[in-house]
């Protein structure tokens, strides 16, 4: 029962650089899908597109490298996403500092059977995006 | 679906019951911190659910994982996976890619 995916990847960039293609629209475009908009705040609005593939969402962390509260340089990406009528799933992109001023990013993403735990409610992505925040203060 | 998981108990019973062919609920209540009837009320969820498969077998009923609900998660981990590593070959493409690579 492990509905969990994680990849990582060794890029010859910064963290700072690596920080700014998973959070500029115009970057996140080249890589995550063909439309992003991401509302860079715990809680904002996430929208995604690809062809004909909506997925629309919540942001839950962002925390860009350099913070204290991270391990040295490190940053963090979090937040949901689920096309209508799908079961939601979160995502976590997670920068490290590596060797010759590289970044290690590593992506998980899971679906909430492993994490109901975490989140304490069951999410469903049935009948639109009723999942998240908004399921929390209903 | 999930709704039906909410519950720990109810994740540690289909863990439980998922590393085996079958199991009854006098022998999940063996092996669990609670009641027999406790362990019936779960698994019932459970299947009503659709995640466990209830089969008589002489006076007891036997439950199993049903098989649908994991075949969705590995196609799900099959179809997310392919389209992460798409994603990262286009951003390795961005940055340029080291040799240290566990996709």
């Amino acid at each position: 029962m492990r509905d969990r995916i994680e990849r990582e990847v060794f890029l010859i960039a910064t963290p700072e650089e690596v920080w700014e293609a998973l959070t500029d629209p115009a970057t996140l475009q080249g890589w995550l899908a063909e439309e992003v908009e991401l509302e860079l705040r715990p809680g904002g609005d996430a929208r995604f597109r690809d062809g004909s593939r909506l997925r629309t969402g919540w942001v839950e962390e962002v925390s860009p490298p350099g913070r204290r509260d991270l391990d040295e340089r490190g940053g963090r990406l979090a937040f949901w996403w689920a096309e209508s009528g799908e079961p939601a799933s979160r995502v976590e992109l997670t920068l490290d500092p590596a060797e010759h001023e590289g970044t290690l990013l590593r992506v998980v993403e899971t679906r909430p059977l492993e994490i109901l735990d975490l989140v304490g409610i069951p999410l469903r992505g049935a009948g639109g995006a009723t999942f998240g925040p908004a399921l929390v203060a209903a | 679906m999930f709704g039906a998981l909410a519950d720990p108990t109810r994740r540690a019973l289909l863990t439980a019951i998922s590393d085996r062919p079958a199991a009854t609920a006098t022998e999940l209540a063996a092996e669990l911190p609670i009641s027999r009837q406790a362990v019936l009320k779960h698994l019932t969820a459970l299947a009503e659910a659709g995640l466990l498969d209830r089969e008589r077998s002489g006076r007891e009923v036997r439950y199993r994982v049903t098989p649908e609900p994991l075949s969705d998660a590995v196609s799900w981990m099959a179809e997310v996976g392919g389209q992460w590593d798409d994603r990262l070959d286009a951003l390795g493409r961005q940055f340029g890619r080291g040799p240290h690579d566990t996709a």
